[in-house]
């Protein structure tokens, strides 16, 4: 199979470089059409609950994040059970949750969570708690307070 | 508006940034030096270009010196060590804390660039390529220091004299790991500038004989190796540190170094085919153009805030100018290969398809969709962004894996087929009766784990593509170990076959890791209190809180839970920093097995010490992706030792490895 031998340049030889296109064009086609047929069923919109309640009818049953300030938080530790209102000032929506908490998670905190209404209730999979290289927690509060004035 | 220099309140920091501006001013006088010197051809010219890279080097290497001493001695007159050190850290801390933030993490960039240029100017023939490849590595420099002594400079004095910095990032300071990873990905990133100043020096001088192609080739091996740890590594971290149990998340981080990755595994298997063969050399000069521009892309990205991410860094006015470079990269290799396209079309044979240069061609084109579809992704929200005016859409990782899983078999398949292959043309029935062993394998193996309960059909076909590439790398070895007279003899004649049949036995241990982790993942939680009557439950094991203790580490606290799985201690705790307050970090305790993990971390304790809550992960094979990354260092390693015997010189020095 391998012998180390010299092995001979190329010829100098024109070839019809067609079916090496199309395959091409077929294989980019092919994974596009992989990648954009779930990529609406993929793509995960940010809101606010005004604005959901402005889109209801788009968003409604598919995944999106919602982001707002934590009210009326009941957390149960020993069932994992975690009941919360999130809020934008303008409208707030009730929010599920199993998993534990931290005693970090309280009134008034901004929080971003991944999941998807069901009729009103979020059902949250996911609390994403943002960090970044530059540590700093009230920044991204201050920064999701200031998001929630201009959506009010 | 930039503060140069400035007297006033810093020794170490005007010493520091005289030293950046010396090396600036070096690189701007060597990138002219190299310019003159090929312009006219004078060897004198370029022998001082030559040497502006060792005073460019010296210079940095003050800077990074500098830096060094100041973070030692908490002098924080200078900016950077007020803003990311302080007094209470460990010394390994401030030492890493270097690279902990966006100017030290430039300034690293451009110091090992200047360290890569200097051993390029060590080790560059005295041809028509050393003035241009030369000059391009100035290019590099001129950009990279320039950011680093102005709009970066990591050596601006303070305006308040601070008693006490405000500490490093407290996320970085939870794993040794973190200290290493961005030195390796910046060795990855930083070795490909010199595949590119070849290729740009061939493009200019118009030599593209293959001579750039087979010097490069050992440079594009370390640059890529060092990708490959960085990459790997940033996952463990993140497994080790984030508390979720996973190691890849389809992050735009991640991806922005995971696309250079792709772009440079296409290029070293696609320089075999103009090393062997002569052909694909348009390709290669496009392939590393792009190569290159996607470590710049990446950093771009991060550093912006187009790109909403979970760590999309602060990066203040970086963002642009990098978008700067980047299109300047693209414009000038673009333009390049454009003007010298005739004398890259020189020799238009096709590969055939089923030859070995065809398997490796389909295979880069697999790695160049596979870039193409993660920059989409990253790229996506923005345009969405632009499109609709919606803030923060993401895509989430389903997008991913609805490509990279059959894009990653394909890899896979071809991989086996690859090596199998003669070059030029393989007659069909050889290859049928080569294939036929293979093809049972893998065929068996899939039985094998549908007989065990194996379902998911990825997975089969993963099980199913591992078995057939290990059997025909064992089987090619055993032939010309047959031939040869005995395996060391073998392995001996041709370390650079054997290395890369290594690295592919690695990245099947890799994928295979990959696979059983990604779809046999389990997960519960659970809150466990002291003294329970009975234990918990979870994933068929009984779990109990044995003790929970509070522990002062000066720089913060940590609440430890002990917690015994099946009668086995874990100790996991949950780590505040005092730089942060309002944030906990999680350190989860994992038990590594060869066949799985389990990995145990607390979410949150309660504060009168009777109960915690827990996260119970239970992955397969998880610990495969670690050593199968070792394993493929090691192949990547092995393919850079030269062979025993000295060859003649015409033939090459043991046929290429094969392809994925």
């Amino acid at each position: 199979m391998s012998q180390p031998t010299p092995l001979p340049r190329a010829r100098q030889r024109r070839r019809n470089p067609l079916p090496v296109i199309l395959g091409v064009v077929a294989l980019v086609g092919l994974t596009a059409f992989i990648a954009f047929g779930n990529l609406n069923k993929s793509l995960e919109y940010f809101v606010t609950p005004t604005e959901y309640a402005q889109q209801r009818a788009e968003l409604e049953g598919r995944p999106i994040r919602i982001g707002g300030l934590v009210r009326a938080v009941d957390y149960n530790p020993q069932t994992l059970n975690l009941k919360f209102v999130v809020s934008d000032g303008g409208a707030s929506f009730p929010v599920q949750y199993s998993g534990a908490v931290s005693d970090l998670f309280k009134e008034n905190q901004g929080v971003v969570v991944r999941g998807e209404f069901q009729g009103d209730t979020f059902h949250a999979q996911e609390l994403i708690v943002k960090h970044s290289e530059e540590y700093n927690v009230p920044k991204t509060q201050t920064e999701l307070k200031d998001m929630l004035q201009q959506t009010q | 508006m930039l503060n140069l220099i400035s007297f006033q309140s810093s020794a170490l920091g005007s010493l520091g940034q005289l030293a950046l501006l010396g090396g600036l001013g070096f690189s701007l006088a060597g990138l002219l030096l190299a310019f003159v010197g090929g312009v006219r051809a004078d060897a004198r010219v370029t022998e001082a270009a030559r040497r502006a890279t060792w005073a460019v080097f010296a210079l940095i290497s003050l800077g990074m010196l500098v830096l060094m001493v100041a973070l030692l001695k908490d002098d924080f007159t200078v900016r950077y060590v007020a803003e990311h050190s302080m007094r209470a850290s460990p010394t390994w801390i401030k030492i890493t804390s270097l690279w902990g933030a966006l100017e030290g993490s430039i300034l690293l960039w451009a110091w090992l660039l200047s360290g890569f240029t200097f051993i390029l100017s060590l080790t560059l023939r005295r041809d028509a390529l050393r003035p241009w490849a030369l000059g391009t590595m100035f290019v590099s420099l001129l950009f990279f220091v320039g950011v680093c002594a102005t709009i970066a400079s990591p050596f601006t004095p303070v305006s308040t004299l601070l008693a006490d910095g405000r500490g490093p990032n407290p996320a970085l300071q939870n794993h040794w790991m973190m200290a290493v990873h961005p030195v390796l990905l910046y060795l990855g990133f930083v070795g490909l500038s010199v595949p590119f100043a070849y290729a740009v020096a061939a493009l200019v001088t118009g030599r593209l004989s293959d001579h750039w192609v087979v010097v490069t080739r050992r440079w594009t091996l370390v640059a890529w190796t060092f990708l490959t740890a960085a990459i790997v590594a940033g996952g463990w971290w993140s497994y080790e540190t984030l508390g979720w149990g996973g190691y890849w998340a389809w992050d735009p981080v991640e991806n922005a170094s995971f696309i250079p990755w792709l772009l440079t595994t296409a290029f070293l298997h696609s320089i075999q085919i103009q090393e062997k063969r002569g052909l694909m050399r348009s390709w290669n000069v496009w392939l590393i153009v792009l190569a290159y521009s996607s470590t710049v892309l990446g950093t771009f990205l991060n550093r912006s805030g187009i790109v909403q991410s979970v760590h999309a860094f602060a990066g203040g006015p970086v963002g642009p100018v990098f978008l700067g470079f980047l299109a300047f990269l693209l414009i000038v290799g673009i333009g390049l290969a454009a003007w010298r396209a005739p004398a890259l079309r020189d020799e238009a044979e096709v590969p055939a398809p089923v030859s070995r240069e065809g398997a490796f061609l389909a295979g880069n084109w697999l790695f160049l969709v596979f870039a193409f579809m993660v920059l989409l992704g990253t790229l996506f929200p923005t345009f969405v962004e632009a499109a609709q005016g919606r803030r923060d859409a993401s895509v989430g990782p389903a997008f991913y894996n609805a490509f990279a899983i059959p894009l990653g078999l394909g890899l896979l398949l071809l991989m086996g087929v690859g090596p199998l292959l003669p070059w030029r043309r393989a007659d069909g029935q050889g290859l049928l009766r080569a294939l036929v062993p293979l093809l049972a394998s893998g065929v068996g193996a899939a039985l094998l784990g549908f007989v065990f309960g194996l379902r998911a059909p990825a997975v089969l076909l993963t099980l199913a593509l591992a078995a057939y590439n290990l059997v025909g790398l064992g089987l090619l070895t055993a032939r010309a170990a047959r031939q040869a007279g005995g395996l060391g003899r073998t392995l001996q004649a041709q370390p650079r076959r054997y290395g890369a049949y290594t690295a592919h036995i690695g990245l099947v241990v890799l994928a295979l890791g990959l696979a059983f982790s990604g779809a046999y993942r389990k997960d519960a939680q659970a809150t466990l209190n002291l003294r329970a009557a009975a234990p918990t439950t979870l994933l068929h094991e009984r779990l109990e809180l044995t003790g929970l203790r509070q522990v002062d580490r000066g720089f913060g606290t940590s609440a430890v839970a002990s917690v015994s799985i099946d009668g086995r201690p874990f100790e996991t705790r949950l780590n505040t920093y005092t730089q942060a307050p309002g944030a906990l970090f999680p350190a989860p305790a994992v038990r590594y097995g060869l066949l799985g993990d389990t990995y145990l971390v607390v979410t949150s304790i309660d504060p009168k010490g009777q109960w915690a809550s827990i996260r119970l992960i239970e992955s397969p094979l998880v610990s495969w992706i670690w050593w199968g990354t070792l394993i493929i260092c090691i192949g990547a390693g092995l393919t850079l030792v030269s062979p025993a015997r000295p060859q003649p010189r015409l033939a090459p020095a043991g046929l290429a490895p094969a392809t994925d």
